[in-house]
């Protein structure tokens, strides 16, 4: 049985899966990440990062075997090794999962929003309107989700080097002695390095609206090499600004940074960096949902539509149970071992079990 | 259908959030904390506003109240003034002499937590009642900005060391590192000046570094880029010299701390008759050993007084794995040091 392909017309190039894979990987994450890994790894934790980039290369060559041997996404994957009922039950989890993504995403943004700028500012109208904003997106169809996803990316790109404003007040040799730590402990600070990290399993699920999809694999490889070298950097810096114990009580070190920044026409660039942020933010709801509305056209039949409907829905519902600190941080780290458990564990047994089927299904044609 | 949506909700969720307009709000630009003198209470504190007038002059307000947080501080000022008060804008926080003593550092956490005050603040200390430094009237861009830019050009060109909220308390969390405040005074109505360094022990004030120290002081724990430093020589002459850069290299094995000191700078002004290399030469060696005296005469007193400002331990820690805190603190009481300090003049002006 073989699946419908997608019509050319609404293919992405392959290049463009550079700044899809960016524009998800960086989100909430990277506004607070360098407290969680230095906790483990202290400041050694930068090591942490680039090994935790380093094992995301694996994935995704991991990734680009499955769908080239299954010929689609991660439903065709599941369908081929697993038949079709099973497969679709499979693929039924992971509606849930994104679901629950562009949950985090918008409600740390929120968040954020509340204590850094408007703490009166409303939980659930703020979603509604940024919802209202993705499914206006996501009717336009991928391609325009992609072109969001490439201006989310290079629309705020100028942010990087507002951080420049922190190296004056930087201490270098914080850093030292490098290699103070275990690899124990420089292992789990790349584990905890996942929320920051995930979303590019993306890829799984858009494969099949890649015009030429091998030629963009050196794209998305590309993209998590930048990434991983942003973050870097960017840990880098906040470890040379901030004492060890300083770091750990900052909540969202990389604003935090932004306070030193000094501009003649602007007091506090918090506010700007922040309302820019909603760029970052965009992409990934709005590949989120299109993802769970996608499987959800996927797996149940059901027009795309009405599955977005539904994805909105299902956000905005639970979206005001997330009213404190505690409640959101648990959100954040759950997600993060969902992505952890997700990419890192099941991707690879998803390898196996296609290379099994492969080896299967070869047999009985012979 | 769907762009008409948009636009209502763009209307209708404009009015989500409270705005707050330039001219209808206190911008609070400077405080002051003093301790209070009714028990109950824990501060006293002195808020700054500054009111712009028509005619570009500036107006300074100043509010006191007292209260245990800073909170109440400020619903107290509140309660005075005429408009909403906001932090936003705060530029210099000035401690009085008995809170710098009892500690500052639930005061400066507060503004750590606070997300509106920004990291380039200006903590000092103040040789009198911080309630008096706001209230004077000192020059004619308010008195938070007087204040913010005199610290500012003397950590650019003198003696002060860089400093700012920041640094504060980087230092303050950093193991093996105290922190250290401008100290300033006001001497009249419209003037305040730097009279020296508050050093602190963890948040307790515990010296103050006069004047005269500072120079040393800045070549410990900063590196100059514009520094001034006169040299006596013999028969009464003297020679200034300018531009000092300056940078140091420290170094701790076990119980040993060699602190190397590298200065350059221009010599601007003599008061001797020809300036000859010698006299050069002399000058170099002169100041040479007066940094060397004087810096450990500061490092030894920084010892007997049980703190670090200058980052020994956190040195000790960059330089030593598996760095054990505790241990330090005894070490450090025993910890010898010699200064090396290396001048080297590269210009004379343009007379010989």
């Amino acid at each position: 049985m073989k699946e419908q392909p997608i019509p050319e017309r609404l293919q992405i190039s392959p290049f463009l899966v550079f700044y899809m894979v960016m524009s998800i990987q960086i989100g909430i994450g990277v506004l607070g990440y360098q407290r969680i890994i230095a906790m483990d790894a202290g400041y050694d934790a930068w090591i942490s990062i680039l090994f935790a980039g380093g094992c995301i290369h694996v994935i995704i060559w991991l990734i680009y075997k499955i769908c080239d041997t299954a010929g689609g996404d991660i439903v065709s994957a599941h369908k081929y090794i697993a038949g079709n009922f099973i497969g679709k039950a499979l693929s039924a989890i992971f509606i849930g999962y994104f679901i629950l993504f562009s949950l985090t995403v918008l409600r740390t943004f929120i968040e954020v929003i509340q204590v850094w700028m408007f703490p009166e500012i409303s939980t659930f109208w703020f979603s509604f309107a940024f919802m209202a904003l993705c499914v206006y997106i996501i009717f336009g169809g991928f391609r325009t989700v992609v072109g969001i996803a490439f201006f989310g990316l290079v629309l705020p790109a100028y942010l990087l080097l507002t951080f420049g404003w922190a190296i004056k007040f930087s201490n270098y040799y914080n850093l030292l002695p490098i290699w103070d730590h275990s690899i124990k402990e420089l292992l789990t600070a790349s584990y905890h390095m996942s929320l920051t990290f995930i979303g590019f399993e993306s890829i799984i699920f858009f494969y099949p609206f890649i015009k030429e999809p091998k030629k963009s694999q050196k794209w998305a490889h590309l993209a998590v090499l930048t990434t991983t070298l942003i973050y870097t950097v960017l840990a880098i810096i906040t470890f040379a600004y901030f004492s060890e114990e300083q770091l750990s009580k900052q909540i969202w070190a990389s604003l935090t940074m932004w306070k030193i920044v000094e501009m003649p026409f602007v007091e506090r660039f918090e506010y700007i960096g922040i309302a820019n942020w909603n760029l970052i933010i965009l992409p990934n709801v709005c590949i989120s949902v299109w993802i769970a509305s996608r499987l959800i056209k996927r797996v149940f039949n059901i027009r795309q539509k009405v599955g977005v409907f539904f994805v909105v829905a299902a956000v905005l519902s639970i979206i005001n149970f997330l009213d404190t600190r505690e409640k959101i941080n648990m959100l954040n780290d759950s997600v993060g071992k969902m992505g952890f458990v997700f990419n890192f564990i099941y991707i690879p047994l998803l390898f196996a079990a296609v290379m099994i089927a492969k080896k299967l299904k070869k047999g009985k044609k012979k | 259908m769907k762009n008409l949506l948009i636009i209502c909700l763009m209307l209708l969720l404009s009015g989500c959030v409270d705005k707050e307009i330039l001219d209808d709000i206190n911008i609070e630009v400077g405080v002051g904390y003093d301790l209070a003198e009714d028990s109950k209470d824990k501060y006293r504190g002195t808020v700054l506003f500054q009111e712009f007038q028509p005619d570009k002059s500036v107006i300074n307000r100043t509010f006191s109240g007292s209260g245990k947080l800073r909170q109440d501080l400020l619903i107290d000022v509140t309660r005075q003034s005429s408009e909403p008060v906001v932090t936003g804008g705060l530029k210099v926080a000035v401690f009085g002499p008995k809170i710098s003593r009892q500690g500052i550092y639930d005061l400066i956490d507060s503004f750590q937590r606070d997300p509106s005050i920004g990291a380039r603040v200006f903590v000092v200390t103040s040789e009198d009642k911080a309630e008096e430094v706001m209230k004077g009237e000192y020059g004619t861009r308010g008195n938070s900005t007087y204040i913010y830019n005199l610290i500012q050009h003397n950590i650019d060109n003198r003696d002060i060391p860089k400093t700012n909220l920041h640094i504060v308390s980087r230092d303050y969390y950093e193991t093996g590192k105290d922190t250290f405040l401008p100290r300033i005074k006001k001497i009249a109505d419209d003037k305040v000046e730097i009279i020296g360094v508050s050093l602190f022990d963890k948040d307790k004030e515990v010296e103050i570094l006069p004047l005269k120290d500072l120079f040393f002081f800045k070549l410990l724990v900063d590196k100059y880029s514009k520094g001034n430093f006169d040299v006596k020589l013999e028969k009464g002459n003297f020679a200034a010299v300018k531009s000092i850069k300056s940078k140091h290299k420290i170094k701790i094995t076990d119980n040993h701390a060699s602190i190397n000191i590298n200065i350059e700078g221009i010599i601007r002004e003599y008061t001797g008759r020809k300036l000859t290399s010698e006299v050069v030469n002399d000058v170099e060696k002169k100041l040479e050993k007066k940094v060397e005296r004087e810096c450990l005469k500061l490092l030894k007193q920084f010892q007997e007084l049980g703190i670090d400002p200058v980052g020994l331990g956190q040195i000790k820690k960059t330089q030593h794995r598996k760095f054990d805190y505790k241990k330090w603190e005894d070490e450090y009481k025993t910890l010898e040091f010699d200064v090396k300090c290396n001048v080297n003049v590269e210009e004379t002006g343009i007379i010989e």
